[in-house]
C-alpha cells in the first residue's frame, strides 16, 4: 500500500512529496495540471508586509502573529507554525535547489517589478541578485543611491514596457536614501522565426540556444554604457546555465525582472522540483481530479480519482492535501454565496465578517477561507478543533487564515506547512 | 466535467432532442452553425469549460508544437481565446498545425478542454475540403488488410525512395515519414495457427477471462506486442478472449472525419462486448484505449451505452498489471535483467490521467532502471507526423526525445503506443518495444532481445 498520497503539484505539494520520499516513504503525487508555482515570480516570499514593509521576516513574525491574533477569524498558518518551521521549510528548499536560489532567510530585499515598483521578497533566483535593493543598513545592496540601470525591453515582448519600468523606478526613494538613475532601451529579438509577438517562454527557449544567445549578448553589449547595470525581463533561458553564459558574456551586472504569467523563473523552479521528484521516484499522476474518498473508522482509506473512462481508488496510509486555494479551484463559492471544498467536502474555516467588499485592490476576507489545522497540519473541524480524519493533513494555499498576496507570505507558508505536514506524517509512521 | 443527459438535450435513445431551446436560439443567432458537423459539441460540453480559462498560458508553455514552430499560434490562442470569436467558423487557420496531442488539456490546472475544443474546431474548418490524403491515411485497418498478404513486397516498396517521392507528390505523405513494418501474419492468423494458449504458471489457479483489444496496429503491424500481451496474461492465469474486432476510429477523429470515427468506435465497442459482460478489457494500444475511454465522448459527443461500458472496463496493459501488483496479486519472481531502459509515455496515454504505470511495472524486474524521457510528445501524434507539410515540425518536436534516448547509450527503449514507437525507431535507430516485451522476458517467456515487431 502507498504510504502517502500528496494532492497538488505546486510548491507545497512538490516539496512535501520530496520530503516524504526522501524519508523512504512510498509517495504518490496526484495533480490536476501544472502547479501554480509556474505562474509566480520564482521568488520565495516569507513575509513582505505586516502591513508595513518587513525587513527581517523571522524577527518580525511574532509581531505579525500578534496582530493576526487580535484580528480574530480563521487562525493564520504562521500563528500555528511559528518561526522554526519556516526556517526548516525554506532550508529544505535550499537543500533541494542549491545555488539556484540566493538570499538570506533573515533579511528581505526589494526587487524591481514589471511596473517599475519595488517589492519585498526573501529568496530570489541567482539571476535577480544584481537587481536587489537592500533593507539592511549594514549592507549596501546591489542597487543603491546613484546606481545606474539601463532597462532593456524586447520589441516582440508586449508584456514588458522598458520606458514604464525605467521611469517609475527612477521616482522611488530608496530605503537607504537616494534614487536610482535609469534609462530605457530596446532590442529586437523574436522568439520563433520572425514573429512579431513573442511570449517570454519562446524567447527563453531561443536564448537556451548558444547561437541565438550570442546575438542577444552582442546587442545588449552594444547598448550598455560604462558603469551601467542591465535590467532585462525574465527571459534569460529555461536552464540556469543560460543566465550564467549571458552574464559571463556581458562581463557586467545583469538581472531579470519578473513578468506576468507564464513566469520563466517559476517554470525553472517547477521543472527543477519536478525533475527531482521524478529522479527520487515519487509516483506522479498528472491530469486526474480527486473526486472523493472512502473513509471509515476516522480515517481516509482511499482517494478516488476521476481517471479517463473509470474511477481509480488509491489506497494510502496518509493523505496530504496541497491543492491551492480559490485561484486553483480547490475552494468554491456558489451562486448562493456558500463556500465549498469540492473534492472531499471538508469543513471550511470562514471569516465572520462580510466576505466580499467593494474595494478594488484592498483586502477581501473571503480569501482567508480555507481548511483549519492543528499545529501538526492535521485537518481539524474549525469549531471544535477535533481531527476530521486521523490521517489527513494539509498545506499551502489550501490553509485558512492568510491573505497571501497582500502579506507576501505565499511561499513561506507553503514551505513551512508542507515540511511540517510531511514531518508529522513521517513521525506518525515511525511510531506505528 | 459531467453533464446529465437531460442537460445535453438528449432523450433516452441518445438522439438530440428537437426542443433543446438554447441550441435553437444559437442556430437562429448564428446561421453558420446550421452547417456545423459538430452540432452536439458546438453547443456545449467543452465550450462550458471555456469560462474556466484564466489565461494563465500554462498550456502555451507546454505545447510541443508551439515550442518548435511559429506556424502554430498556440493552444490558448487558437483555443479558449479564438473559440469566443468562431461563431461557427474558424478565425485562426494555424489551428491546422495543432497535433491533437492533448498536452494542453493535461497540463491545464483549471480543467479547460483545450485540445478537445481545438479538435472540434478543426473538424469544422476542414469540412468541405478534406484532403484525399487525410481520408486515406485514416483507413488503418484497411491498410493492414491490404499489406499483410503481401508483406515482403510492401516492406520492399516502402523502402523505395522513388516510390515514396511519388506518394508524397500524389498523396501528401512525407517521403521520410516513419512507416510500420508489414507482417506476413496478423494476430488473427497467429491465434488461428498456434498450438493453443500459453501454459499457466505452475500452480496458478484460473483467474477467469479477459478481453484483449488488439488495435489496428496491434493486429497487423506490431503483432509481437499483441502476442506477448496475450502470452503474459495467459501465463498469469487469464483466459484471453480476442473477439473479431475493427478500428477504434482514432485516426479519423484526429483528422476531423467524425462521422466515420463515430461509427467505428460504436462498432468496435459492440465487437468487444461480445467477449462477455463485466469482463475486463485489456489493450496494449495506449492511444486507442484513450479513444474508447474518453475521446469519443469528449471530442465527438458519442453517447453510446456500450462505448461507455467498454471504456469503463478498459485498461492499458501496464495499468492492468500494476493494479494487480498493488493488490498483491502479481507474481514478481522475475528473472534479473541488467538494463537501463529509456522510456517515453505517449501524450495520449498521459492524457488518460493514470500516471505512468509502466515505470513502476518495469522496475519490479530486478536489475531494471527506467529513465523517463520527461518530454511531452514524440511528435508523430498518430498521423500528424506523416503529412508532408508537418513532417519537419513532428521531427523537431521529437528531436530532444531522440537525443535523450540516443545519449542514454541503451540498446532498447520502451514506449506504450505503436505510432510513437515507429517515430522513435526512425528517429533513433534503436529497438523500441512496448513495456510488455520486458515483462514477457522477465517471466522467462522470451529473450529480452527477441524481435520487437
Amino acid at each position: 500500500m502507498r504510504d502517502v498520497i500528496v494532492v497538488g503539484g505546486g510548491l507545497a505539494g512538490l516539496v512535501a512529496a520530496l520530503r516524504l520520499r526522501r524519508a523512504g516513504l512510498h509517495t504518490t503525487l496526484v495533480h490536476m495540471g501544472r502547479g501554480g508555482l509556474q505562474l509566480g515570480q520564482g521568488t520565495i516570499d516569507v513575509l513582505g508586509y505586516r502591513p508595513s514593509l518587513v525587513a527581517h521576516p523571522l524577527t518580525e513574525l511574532g509581531e505579525f502573529c500578534a496582530l493576526e491574533e487580535r484580528r480574530g477569524g480563521p487562525t493564520h498558518p504562521y500563528n500555528l507554525l511559528g518561526v522554526e518551521p519556516v526556517r526548516v521549510g525554506v532550508g529544505f528548499l535550499r537543500e533541494l535547489v542549491g545555488e539556484a536560489m540566493a538570499g538570506d532567510i533573515e533579511t528581505n530585499v526589494l526587487l524591481p517589478t514589471a511596473l517599475g515598483g519595488l517589492r519585498p521578497t526573501t529568496l530570489y533566483p541567482a539571476s535577480m541578485a544584481a537587481g536587489t535593493v537592500s533593507l539592511d543598513p549594514s549592507d549596501p545592496g546591489a542597487l543603491h543611491d546613484g546606481s545606474r540601470v539601463v532597462v532593456v525591453g524586447i520589441e516582440q515582448l508586449k508584456d514588458f514596457s522598458c520606458q514604464l519600468v525605467a521611469q517609475n523606478l527612477a521616482t522611488i526613494e530608496l530605503p537607504g536614501g537616494g534614487r536610482l538613475e535609469t534609462r530605457s532601451a530596446s532590442v529586437s529579438f523574436p522568439g520563433r522565426g520572425t514573429e512579431a509577438d513573442s511570449n517570454a517562454v519562446a524567447i527563453a527557449r531561443a536564448l537556451d540556444r548558444p547561437e541565438r544567445r550570442r546575438d542577444f549578448v552582442a546587442a545588449l553589449g552594444r547598448l550598455a554604457r560604462r558603469g551601467e547595470t542591465i535590467a532585462v525581463p525574465n527571459v534569460l533561458g529555461l536552464t540556469d546555465e543560460t543566465f550564467t553564459a549571458i552574464a559571463d558574456g556581458l562581463g557586467r551586472p545583469v538581472f531579470e525582472i519578473p513578468l506576468p504569467p507564464p513566469g520563466v523563473a517559476g517554470m525553472r523552479l517547477t521543472d527543477r522540483l519536478t525533475d527531482l521528484a521524478r529522479a527520487y521516484r515519487v509516483e506522479m499522476i498528472l491530469g486526474s481530479r480527486v473526486i472523493g474518498a472512502e473513509t471509515g473508522l476516522g480515517r481516509i482509506r482511499s482517494l478516488r480519482l476521476g481517471t479517463a473512462g473509470h474511477e481509480t481508488d488509491l489506497e494510502a496510509r496518509y493523505v496530504l492535501l496541497a491543492p491551492g486555494g480559490f485561484e486553483s479551484g480547490a475552494i468554491e463559492l456558489d451562486s448562493y454565496g456558500r463556500l465549498h471544498e469540492p473534492a472531499l467536502g471538508l469543513p471550511l474555516a470562514v471569516p465572520d465578517a462580510e466576505l466580499l467588499n467593494d474595494s478594488w485592490a484592498g483586502e477581501q476576507p473571503i480569501f482567508r477561507t480555507g481548511v483549519a489545522t492543528d499545529c501538526t497540519m492535521r485537518v481539524v473541524e474549525p469549531a471544535t478543533g477535533e481531527p476530521v480524519h486521523e490521517n489527513l493533513y494539509a498545506a499551502g494555499g489550501f490553509l485558512a487564515g492568510a491573505q497571501r498576496w497582500d502579506e507576501k507570505s505565499g511561499e513561506g507558508i507553503a514551505l513551512a506547512s508542507a515540511v511540517r505536514a510531511a514531518d508529522s506524517i513521517i513521525e506518525q509512521l515511525k511510531e506505528s | 466535467m459531467s453533464t446529465t443527459a437531460a442537460e445535453r438535450g438528449l432523450q433516452n435513445d441518445g438522439q438530440p432532442s428537437e426542443s433543446f431551446s438554447v441550441w435553437n436560439h444559437l442556430k437562429k443567432a448564428s446561421p453558420r452553425l446550421n452547417n456545423n458537423p459538430n452540432s452536439y459539441e458546438a453547443q456545449q460540453l467543452n465550450r462550458l469549460s471555456l469560462d474556466q480559462c484564466v489565461k494563465c498560458t500554462i498550456c502555451e508553455t507546454q505545447c510541443p508544437v508551439t515550442r518548435v514552430t511559429e506556424m502554430f499560434a498556440g493552444p490558448k490562442f487558437v483555443g479558449p481565446q479564438a473559440e469566443r470569436f468562431r461563431n461557427g467558423e474558424s478565425v485562426d487557420h494555424t489551428l491546422d498545425y495543432c497535433s491533437s496531442c492533448g498536452i494542453c488539456t493535461l497540463n491545464c490546472p483549471q480543467g479547460v478542454k483545450i485540445a478537445e475544443l481545438n479538435s472540434m474546431a478543426r473538424a469544422v474548418m476542414k469540412q468541405g475540403h478534406m484532403p484525399l490524403r487525410d481520408r486515406l491515411i485514416t483507413q488503418t485497418s484497411l491498410e493492414g488488410r491490404v499489406l499483410t498478404p503481401v508483406a515482403p513486397l510492401a516492406n520492399w516498396a516502402l523502402q523505395r525512395k522513388p516510390l515514396r517521392v511519388a506518394v508524397e507528390k500524389v498523396i501528401g505523405v512525407h517521403r521520410d515519414a516513419p512507416m510500420p513494418v508489414a507482417q506476413s501474419q496478423s494476430i488473427r492468423g497467429w491465434l488461428r495457427h498456434r498450438e493453443g494458449p500459453m501454459a499457466r504458471r505452475p500452480g496458478q489457479p484460473d483467474r477467469g477471462p479477459v478481453v484483449f483489444f488488439t488495435g489496428c496496429a496491434g493486429t497487423y503491424f506490431e503483432v509481437e506486442t499483441s502476442k506477448k500481451t496475450i502470452e503474459v496474461l495467459e501465463h498469469l492465469g487469464y483466459t484471453v478472449i480476442v473477439p473479431r474486432q475493427g478500428c477504434c476510429g482514432l485516426a479519423s477523429q484526429s483528422n476531423g472525419l467524425f462521422d466515420q470515427a463515430r461509427s467505428s468506435v460504436v462498432k468496435l465497442a459492440g465487437d468487444l462486448a461480445k467477449g462477455g459482460r463485466h469482463v475486463p478489457v485489456v489493450t496494449s494500444s495506449g492511444s486507442c484505449a484513450g479513444m474508447v475511454k474518453h475521446e469519443a465522448r469528449e471530442i465527438m459527443g458519442v453517447e453510446d451505452r456500450t462505448v461507455t461500458d467498454i471504456g469503463a472496463r478498459m485498461r492499458e496493459t501496464s495499468e492492468f498489471l500494476l493494479a494487480l501488483a498493488d493488490a498483491g496479486e502479481l507474481p514478481t519472481d522475475f528473472e534479473r535483467i541488467e538494463m537501463t531502459i529509456p522510456y517515453h509515455a505517449p501524450c495520449q496515454l498521459k492524457g488518460q490521467g493514470m500516471g505512468m504505470p509502466a515505470i513502476r511495472l518495469m522496475e519490479l524486474v530486478p536489475g531494471i532502471t527506467v529513465v523517463e524521457s520527461g518530454e511531452n510528445c514524440c511528435g508523430i501524434a498518430g498521423t500528424y507526423g506523416l503529412k508532408k507539410e508537418k513532417y519537419e515540425v513532428a521531427q523537431a518536436v521529437g528531436r530532444p526525445l531522440f537525443d535523450k534516448f540516443k545519449e542514454s547509450g541503451a540498446e532498447l527503449g520502451a514506449c506504450d503506443t505503436e505510432t510513437c514507437r515507429w517515430q522513435i525507431r526512425a528517429g533513433t535507430g534503436m529497438d523500441i518495444v512496448h513495456p510488455i516485451h520486458v515483462i514477457h522476458a522477465a517471466y522467462g517467456l522470451s529473450d529480452i532481445h527477441s524481435p520487437q515487431v
